[in-house]
């Protein structure tokens, strides 16, 4: 777990993130099956876009 | 699999409602919803423990200012792994590098997403869902 874990850069972590999240939400919110694959293929890329979009726009500010 | 209807009460939203808290997912396990048990579980679980390999840390509950004890609150949500993170975690926390301060944020999330588990538990349990 910690050789799994320990070494994660920031986007890793991200993607970890957002897949179980948006796995969790697919769940809480959606009955059928093709709707939570759908949910969850909507809400992983939605945290992805946001965050590099967000990622982006801070970019200057790190210079 | 054809479910068996479970005739809800207020008791077993509550007793639905701590299991949840207590090891993430039993709550659902004891309604019959087999699969949300397993996945509340695998996410939960799989968060936090992602988080204390990442050597995350864990708010404790003498927490002074409002942002650690809002942590505490958080992280307290993830239930067994919040009272077994010292056992999990050997080497202790180490957030002066970058990993584990995403550990501490991971650790926190998996709190909060067991928190919507516990509500959806409770309100299955009561017999307000049909999920």
């Amino acid at each position: 777990m910690n050789a799994l874990f320990g070494n994660l850069t920031h986007f890793q972590a991200l993607l970890f993130f957002a897949l179980v999240v948006s796995v969790t939400f697919a769940f809480l919110s959606k009955r059928e099956i093709a709707d939570r694959v759908k949910y969850t293929l909507w809400a992983f890329l939605a945290f992805l876009l946001v965050a590099i979009g967000i990622g982006w726009l801070m970019y200057p500010f790190s210079q | 699999m054809k479910r068996e209807a479970l005739k809800g009460t207020q008791m077993m939203g509550i007793v639905a409602a701590l299991a949840g808290w207590i090891v993430p997912g039993l709550g659902h396990l004891l309604l019959r919803r087999w699969s949300k048990a397993a996945v509340y579980f695998l996410c939960v679980g799989g968060l936090a423990c992602a988080g204390l390999a990442m050597r995350g840390g864990v708010f404790g509950s003498s927490a002074e200012d409002l942002f650690d004890r809002l942590g505490f609150f958080a992280d307290l949500g993830a239930g067994i792994f919040y009272f077994l993170a010292h056992q999990i975690q050997v080497a202790g926390p180490d957030v002066s590098h970058a990993t584990g301060d995403y550990g501490t944020r991971l650790f926190a999330a998996a709190g909060m997403l067991n928190i919507l588990t516990v509500l959806e538990a409770y309100d299955i349990g009561r017999g307000g869902e049909s999920r």
